[in-house]
């Protein structure tokens, strides 16, 4: 066998193995219609569309219907399609595209020579770019030299392999290499997103404005690309980009959707805020803001959120979904507020977070799957607007027939919901109803019945009277089927009533334009913008101006997004009544749509917008908004401006939980402190302000902020519970247990209080003990108990002292001014209680806390030689770090009488010492500027004397010098 | 999927012939113009500016060249300067100004043999750090220069000694996300495909897809490298997730075999970066779309992580001609509008519509 022979023998039997794999009679619809293998199905498609078995169109096209069933996408299915040309498009799309070319050109054209403009000016050396790279680097092509030996030798080895190599094959080395492999750590995979180093700013010192827009749009791009492919982090991180080079609402929206996605909910709310402030009312943003409000909890805000979303697009499925879901937790909410506050919360914002927690397992699914639906594949293709496309239709189901009737009388139907107008259409639908009955019996006879009906509605409707009944009729029939959602056949009644209409010959424009404008008011809700627009246009030739048409022409311009021309109608719309609220929300948004289409010019590029005649204008501006209207309008400003402050409010509530959470208690007080000032009358607020005074160890302010939100609720749990911590921590024991045993008193399970309970009494009793005569004179339980807690009882001194001054109707106040009830004297004994007294005066204080307690009970019994005999004990060096910040005017003078008293004769070596170590505590500037004069008279006297008396370790200068320290 | 009706279309606006083989063209950013490069059958180059102008292409300005012009960018320029670099038969890098273009801006004998494929990064907007040019060439390296440095690459790839040289077919920058990293692919006859990290000056990953690699492409050069695209010289090409790197497996991809020939170019829309089209040599545009997997990492059996790529869809496919169509390009400032040259010596400007609803 020679070569030729078996080239031929392949060639011949290439074909005929293709052929061979399926059989003729495979090629069968029967058989077709069963097959259900993809693959053969591929071949048989192969074989017919090769036409080596005859051409049978019809059969092709029956297999690849069903392939397409099967597999919708088999390669097999694929053909080469010519490009497509104008023909395979309808006009309009044609028309559209080549629209948008030109435009495109033109715009082009301009801001290139823009760009060269600016390019001459422009300072070509940009600073900002990053040097060259380091001199010429070198790679080699190859890894390194472990892993680079085995993957040479494996990419090497493309089949097919000879025999050779083969034979080469050493088994051995070859599973050595395996289990080498196997034992070698891997290092780990690197990848990539975990290490995101983008920078979330940018720098655009060096561009133009024009760049700027260029690249803020592309970084938002970005975005959304990487928001679809659900990486929310990065696309946080471009949308920021984007909005340092240029904030827009589209950014700010986008970005709020990716916290939303994160569930970061705080950044996410003030995103939609931002959103809000440069363009209020925008939906997307109060969409997600409700989404967001919803996820806090904030139920009402959620709810107020979604209603105006829905007032302005009623068909919006996002937004009633989420109002359902709302409306249904707002009303759990009220059972569980009350059973709430049953179970005694204590640590409010820790609750407040469990609650969060509770209700998670419910909420991101739902969130998740009402925002997916953005993320979803089918409305992929813009983030977030698939909003948009339902907003379209919302608008385009506004103009309801009812507004037709009256189309020259009646306002466009204000969102706001205009009564009056309101009337005429229901008495209108009254007369459709019968109408509608009548025609229901489906009878000649019955459209006698019907027509005075119409007749009725052309009395509402006067230009309607110069139709001829029959036309009337058909008109009237048409907007019923209009009000019942029969689009098709009440487009059918109009183009009916037009034929007539034109075949009657009759001289009536008005009846013919409020036909047409009907019929496009169909076409509109079929969908079908292009034949609305001819439609309005006709209307419009026949009667200029006016608004139905217009507005309607408006929305199909808008939803074949030929925002120009939309806008262009929207505003001359404006001009004629300036009162249509939708066409001042369509003007906004498309205002939006064409600067970022068209750029900062975007208004060279618009069509002229034509001038309403003067005439045509007062004929709608009849009505300026009454003062209910204008009342209305306040009244919805005053309720903006308190949902402001309320979401203001809310947001720094949750900042100052989201402190707490954090341990950040300085700033939580300062947050919620800023609430307070927006809103004084929360309790919460000030109970959680508690909270953080509590861990601060600001006792006396926590009490305070206690009795604040018992003034508010008298009988809140919360604030009894942290007003007691507040007193264990102002050592008033009493008032600590009278409050504990009232928040068991309300709710016997809670254990810390219980707890505290225990601990307190245990105190109040050692302190009593303490109190009581017969103890030895060091009292050591009491240092050892609070031993655990030092640190907070030396924070807790000021306060204590504070709280004394402050709080004269709390008697009970660990106070050694005050006259306390005599279980409450925990040191220093009742004042003037017995010789025994001065006894229980630590005079051995090893720390500033009993160092202090000593002082003041000597000072509570005005005990000078008892303060002597505490300052001759103490180190004079110790003195100020004893005193620590606990000094005050009463202290100082009662220090310095003391020392001119008592120690002065006795040791005036230790007074001097004292002296020059007491100026340095803490505060004593101040105290010293305070002091009254009969203080000041007495500290001169104890100088004068100091001075006088003769010692070897001090000068008089040195007294003098003290001296002048002091006065 | 997508209605037929909703499906996007690729209509040829403008076809136009010229009297020159076509090699590469592309758009002249924040313009309605494109450059052509090519070569002329006396043996010199040219360079050709045209402009979309009333559903037709006018011819600005021609330029020609002593040497034949392989490839070009504007990927290296500001947005002011907009300056093309290109790449021509005989290993030089050229740097042009059009408004003024007898004179090259920089030039420098980047290789000994034909330059094959040029890439740009840091111009227009498109890049954080220094504006970079990669060059790769038939003499089987690659090199990155930086305008600003005369004669001398700012980094070399290039065979060590006594290896073969491949010759490098393709040359794409990525992962410019910050001013440090910065990586370049290149696309070698032999169907090795490898990746250079050169913020540490080193191959990073390499990987054989048996088969020539004509074209790769990032789908985005500015971001946190993401998706790479290669295609082979008999019709396949490899879409692979580069988020996620096995320390052994590499980047995991996906295949498919479009064409019956080889595939010449793929570009992704400046738009969106998962829509990507292929040219191929039967003279055929195939229209893809990448769908992410539900998750994009996994775990092996070591508890390693490793990616997973996801699937393409076709979204549409034409036949524009029987030559091979050797460029395309989208023009960064018009959705769905781009320019492709074919070997049948004429370039088409082409709409695909539709593109921001799939």
């Amino acid at each position: 066998m020679n070569a030729e022979i078996v080239s031929s023998l392949l060639t011949q039997e290439v074909p005929a193995g293709a052929a061979a794999a399926v059989p003729v009679d495979h090629l069968d619809y029967g058989y077709i219609e069963k097959c259900t293998d993809v693959k053969h199905l591929g071949k048989i498609l192969r074989v017919l569309r090769s036409g080596d078995e005859g051409i049978y169109p019809h059969l092709i096209e029956f297999c690849e219907s069903r392939l397409e069933r099967l597999d919708p996408r088999s390669r097999a299915l694929r053909k080469d399609n010519p490009p497509a040309t104008a023909a395979c498009l309808s006009g309009d799309e044609w028309s559209q595209i080549t629209d948008e070319l030109k435009k495109w050109e033109r715009d082009a054209k301009m801001s290139e020579t823009e760009l060269k403009q600016q390019s001459l000016f422009h300072d070509l050396e940009n600073d900002n770019v990053p040097p060259v790279r380091g001199s010429s680097c070198s790679i080699t092509l190859k890894q390194n030299a472990v892993s680079n030996g085995q993957k040479k030798t494996s990419q090497k080895k493309v089949l097919p392999r000879n025999y050779i190599e083969w034979d080469q094959y050493d088994v051995d080395r070859e599973c050595d290499k395996i289990d080498g492999n196997v034992t070698k750590k891997d290092p780990p995979a690197i990848i990539n997103s975990r290490y995101l180093k983008i920078r979330s700013k940018m720098n655009t010192t060096a561009l133009t404005e024009q760049e700027k827009v260029l690249v803020a749009n592309r970084e938002k791009v970005k975005g959304n690309e990487a928001f679809k492919a659900n990486d929310y982090e990065e696309a946080v991180v471009y949308y920021s980009r984007s909005l340092s080079v240029v904030p827009t609402v589209a950014g700010y929206n986008n970005r709020a959707q990716s916290e939303i996605n994160l569930q970061h909910w705080h950044n996410a709310l003030n995103d939609c805020q931002k959103a809000l402030e440069m363009e209020p009312g925008n939906m997307k943003a109060l969409l997600r803001r409700a989404t967001v409000l919803k996820q806090q909890g904030n139920y009402q805000m959620a709810a107020e959120d979604l209603r105006s979303v829905l007032q302005a697009e009623p068909q919006n499925i996002t937004a009633t979904k989420l109002l359902v879901e709302v409306d249904k937790k707002l009303n759990q909410c009220q059972p569980e507020k009350e059973r709430k506050s049953k179970k005694i919360v204590i640590q409010e914002v820790e609750n407040e977070q469990g609650e969060d927690q509770r209700a998670c397992p419910v909420e991101p699914s739902e969130a998740v799957g009402g925002e997916s639906a953005a993320a979803a594949p089918a409305e992929r293709g813009d983030m977030g607007n698939a909003q948009k496309k339902p907003h379209g239709r919302g608008g385009e189901g506004v103009p309801s027939p009812h507004t037709d009737h009256n189309s020259h009388g009646g306002h466009w139907r204000n969102r706001g919901g205009n009564a009056e107008k309101y009337k005429v259409n229901q008495q209108d639908s009254a007369s459709d109803k019968g109408l509608w009955n009548g025609a229901q019996g489906s009878g000649r006879s019955d459209s006698k019945e019907a027509r005075p009906a119409g007749e009725d509605g052309s009395n509402l409707d006067a230009p309607c009277g110069a139709l001829p009944p029959p036309l009337a009729r058909l008109k009237n029939e048409g907007n019923l089927f209009f009000k019942n959602g029969q689009f098709a056949d009440a487009l059918d009644k109009y183009s009916q009533a037009i034929t007539g209409f034109t075949d009657s010959g009759m001289d009536s424009p008005e009846d013919l334009c409020v036909l047409y404008s009907n019929r496009a008011a169909c076409y509109l809700k079929d969908g079908n913008s292009s034949e609305c627009i001819q439609d309005c246009t006709r209307s419009l030739e026949l009667q200029p101006f006016s608004l139905k048409p217009l507005l309607r022409r408006a929305m199909a311009y808008e939803t074949m997004e030929r925002y120009r021309q939309a806008y262009v109608d929207y505003k001359t719309v404006l001009q004629i009544d300036i009162s249509v609220q939708a066409a001042h929300d369509s003007v906004n948004r498309i205002t939006r749509l064409l600067i970022e289409q068209d750029g900062e010019q975007w208004r060279e590029k618009l069509p002229e917008i034509p001038l309403v005649p003067l005439s045509a204008q007062q004929h709608r501006r009849e009505e300026p908004p009454s003062a209910e209207v204008l009342q209305a309008r306040a009244e919805k400003a005053k309720h903006h401006a308190a949902r402001k402050a309320e979401v203001c409010f809310n947001s720094l509530k949750q900042e100052g939980n989201e402190f707490v959470k954090k341990g950040q208690f300085q700033e939580a007080v300062r947050t919620y402190s800023e609430c307070l000032k927006l809103k004084p009358e929360e309790c919460p607020i000030y109970t959680n302000r508690a909270l953080c005074f509590l861990k601060l160890d600001m006792f006396a302010e926590a009490k305070q902020d206690c009795d604040s939100a018992l003034r508010l609720e008298p009988a809140n749990k919360k604030a009894f519970y942290r007003r007691a911590l507040a007193h264990k921590g102002l050592k008033d024991y009493l008032a600590c247990s009278s409050d504990l045993q009232e928040v068991l008193q309300q709710d016997p399970n809670v254990a810390e209080a219980e707890k505290e309970l225990e601990e307190v009494t245990l105190l109040l009793r050692q302190s009593l003990a303490q109190g009581s005569p017969s103890n030895p004179r060091r009292t050591v339980p009491i240092t050892e108990v609070e031993g655990t807690e030092e640190e907070d009882w030396q924070a807790a001194e000021p306060d204590r002292t504070k709280a004394a001054e402050t709080e004269t109707e709390e008697p009970s106040t660990t106070s050694t001014s005050t006259p306390a009830p005599p279980e409450n004297q925990c040191r220093g004994g009742g004042g003037g209680r017995g010789e025994e007294e001065a006894i229980t005066i630590n005079l051995q204080p090893s720390n500033s806390y009993e160092f202090n307690q000593s002082l003041n009970a000597a000072r509570a019994q005005s005990n000078l030689p008892a303060c002597a005999e505490l300052l001759s004990c103490v180190p004079p060096e110790t003195l100020p770090v004893y005193l620590s910040n606990q000094l005050d005017g009463h202290t100082v003078s009662f220090i310095m009488q003391a020392l001119d008293t008592q120690l002065l004769q006795k040791d005036p070596n230790l007074v001097y010492q004292h002296l020059t170590h007491l100026h340095t505590a803490d505060r004593f500037s101040v105290v010293v500027m305070l002091l009254e004069k009969s203080e000041r008279g007495q500290m001169t006297r104890l100088f004068d004397r100091l001075s006088a008396v003769d010692s070897d370790t001090f000068s008089k200068n040195d007294v003098q010098n003290l001296a002048n320290k002091y006065i | 999927m997508s209605t037929p009706f909703e499906k996007p279309q690729i209509i040829a606006h403008v076809q136009k012939s010229l009297n020159y083989t076509v090699f590469d063209s592309k758009w002249i950013p924040c313009s309605a113009k494109f450059v052509c490069l090519g070569n002329y059958a006396r043996g010199t180059g040219v360079m050709q500016i045209y402009e979309v102008e009333h559903g037709e292409v006018k011819l600005v300005k021609e330029i020609e060249k002593a040497k034949p012009i392989k490839c070009g960018t504007f990927g290296a320029s500001s947005l002011q300067q907009r300056h093309i670099a290109t790449g021509d038969f005989d290993g030089n890098l050229n740097i042009w100004n059009l408004e003024v273009p007898d004179v090259s801006v920089y030039s420098v004998k980047a290789h000994k043999e034909i330059v094959n494929s040029i890439d740009g990064v840091g111009g227009l907007g498109i890049g954080d750090g220094a504006p970079e040019i990669v060059t790769g060439s038939r003499d089987g390296t690659v090199k990155v220069w930086d305008p600003r440095q005369k004669d001398s690459p700012v980094a070399n790839m290039e065979p060590g000694e006594g290896e073969a040289k491949r010759d490098c077919w393709t040359v794409a920058f990525g992962h410019a996300f910050n001013d440090q990293d910065r990586c370049v692919c290149a696309g070698y006859d032999n169907g090795d495909i490898k990746l250079f990290d050169l913020r540490n000056m080193s191959l990073r990953w390499e990987t054989n897809i048996k088969n020539g690699v004509c074209h790769v492409e990032f789908d985005r050069k500015d971001i946190n490298m993401n998706k790479l695209v290669a295609t082979s010289l008999e019709g396949k090409f490899h879409v692979f997730d580069m988020r996620t790197q096995h320390p052994t497996k590499g980047f995991d991809s996906v295949s498919e075999k479009a064409h019956k020939s080889t595939i010449w170019q793929v570009r992704h829309l400046p738009q969106n970066r998962d829509i990507f089209m292929t040219a191929g040599g039967a003279g055929n545009l195939h229209l893809w779309k990448y769908e992410y997997p539900a998750q994009r990492i996994k775990k092996d059996s070591d508890e390693v992580d490793m990616g997973v790529a996801g699937t393409v869809n076709l979204l549409q496919n034409v036949t524009l001609s029987t030559q091979p169509i050797a460029s395309l390009d989208w023009s960064p400032d018009k959705q769905g509008l781009c320019v492709c040259s074919a070997f049948d010596q004429s370039v088409r400007v082409l709409i695909v519509t539709k593109l921001n609803r799939v």
